[in-house]
């Protein structure tokens, strides 16, 4: 059950992906270039609705969060660092 | 209804709605499958399970015991939902350039800068992937993992990636693009 909902997931982000041209090489590249912030603009978009949402159910006690991504400043940032490099050069 | 059928079949939505609808599905898949949307950490356990069946012993750590676990973890599922997801989202607006001619090297942004060579581009793409993925690695998950998911919890660690990741991504635009910037 619990793989078929990933599989629905999946499916749905994919398809926004898709929507808002992050599938495309020039998308992902030009925000990097200051010409088309379409990416900042979907991912932030994102954020701030997933975040509202989130922390909202779990006022109301409807959800426990999972695990949140450990903090480690040299390894968050040395992984940031080189993410960008191959996410330009790819466009991923 | 019909303004709703006619935006899906729209090739490109506004940011700000997609990110509405990626937004409503990392709620739901926390809410109801208490898991993270997340891309990278399926292909570790993909090696893992790979490496496991070919050489054993020097896969026997505990970064693929303990860490990533090799197998089908929930991410690789979800991975293969993303995949027909965006194709289901290129089908509906009418430009999936499956088995199409030159669907390899589509974009005249990249033929522009690289040339218009397809084995290039699986190269670069090739290389670039290896980059990500250890990168993904090290800093705790991808784009998805850790920058929106991680960013949804309020996680210090995605607010450092995004900085990391915008610094240097800014910095490999301007060497590859140079002068065309």
């Amino acid at each position: 059950m619990n793989y078929v909902l990933a599989l629905v997931f999946g499916g749905f982000f994919g398809f926004s992906l898709n929507k808002a041209g992050l599938t495309k090489y020039n998308k992902i590249v030009n925000v990097f270039r200051f010409t088309d912030m379409a990416v900042l603009k979907f991912m932030m978009t994102a954020l701030v609705v997933a975040m509202s949402g989130l922390f909202a159910l779990r006022g109301l006690g409807l959800i426990t969060f999972p695990a949140v991504p450990a903090t480690y400043i040299v390894g968050n940032l040395v992984g940031g660092l080189i993410f960008g490099i191959g996410m330009a050069l790819t466009g991923y | 209804m019909k303004f709703v059928l006619n935006y899906i079949r729209k090739d490109e939505w506004s940011p700000y709605v997609a990110g509405i609808l990626l937004g409503l599905v990392g709620i739901a898949a926390i809410w109801f499958s208490n898991h993270k949307l997340g891309a990278s950490g399926a292909f570790e356990n993909l090696a893992g399970m790979i490496g496991k069946a070919i050489a054993p012993k020097a896969f026997d750590t505990t970064y693929f015991n303990f860490i990533m676990p090799a197998g089908i973890s929930w991410g690789l599922i979800l991975l293969v939902g993303v995949f027909f997801g965006g194709m289901a989202g290129a089908a509906t607006s009418g430009t999936l350039m499956w088995g199409k001619k030159g669907s390899a090297n589509s974009d005249a942004q990249w033929k522009r800068i690289f040339g218009p060579q397809v084995w290039k581009r699986w190269v670069l793409a090739f290389i670039g992937a290896i980059i990500l993925e250890y990168a993904a690695g090290i800093a705790g998950g991808c784009t998805s993992g850790l920058a929106i998911s991680g960013g949804m919890l309020l996680a210090p660690a995605a607010f450092l990636f995004i900085a990391g990741m915008f610094a240097s991504g800014i910095l490999t635009a301007l060497v590859i693009y140079r002068k065309q910037y």
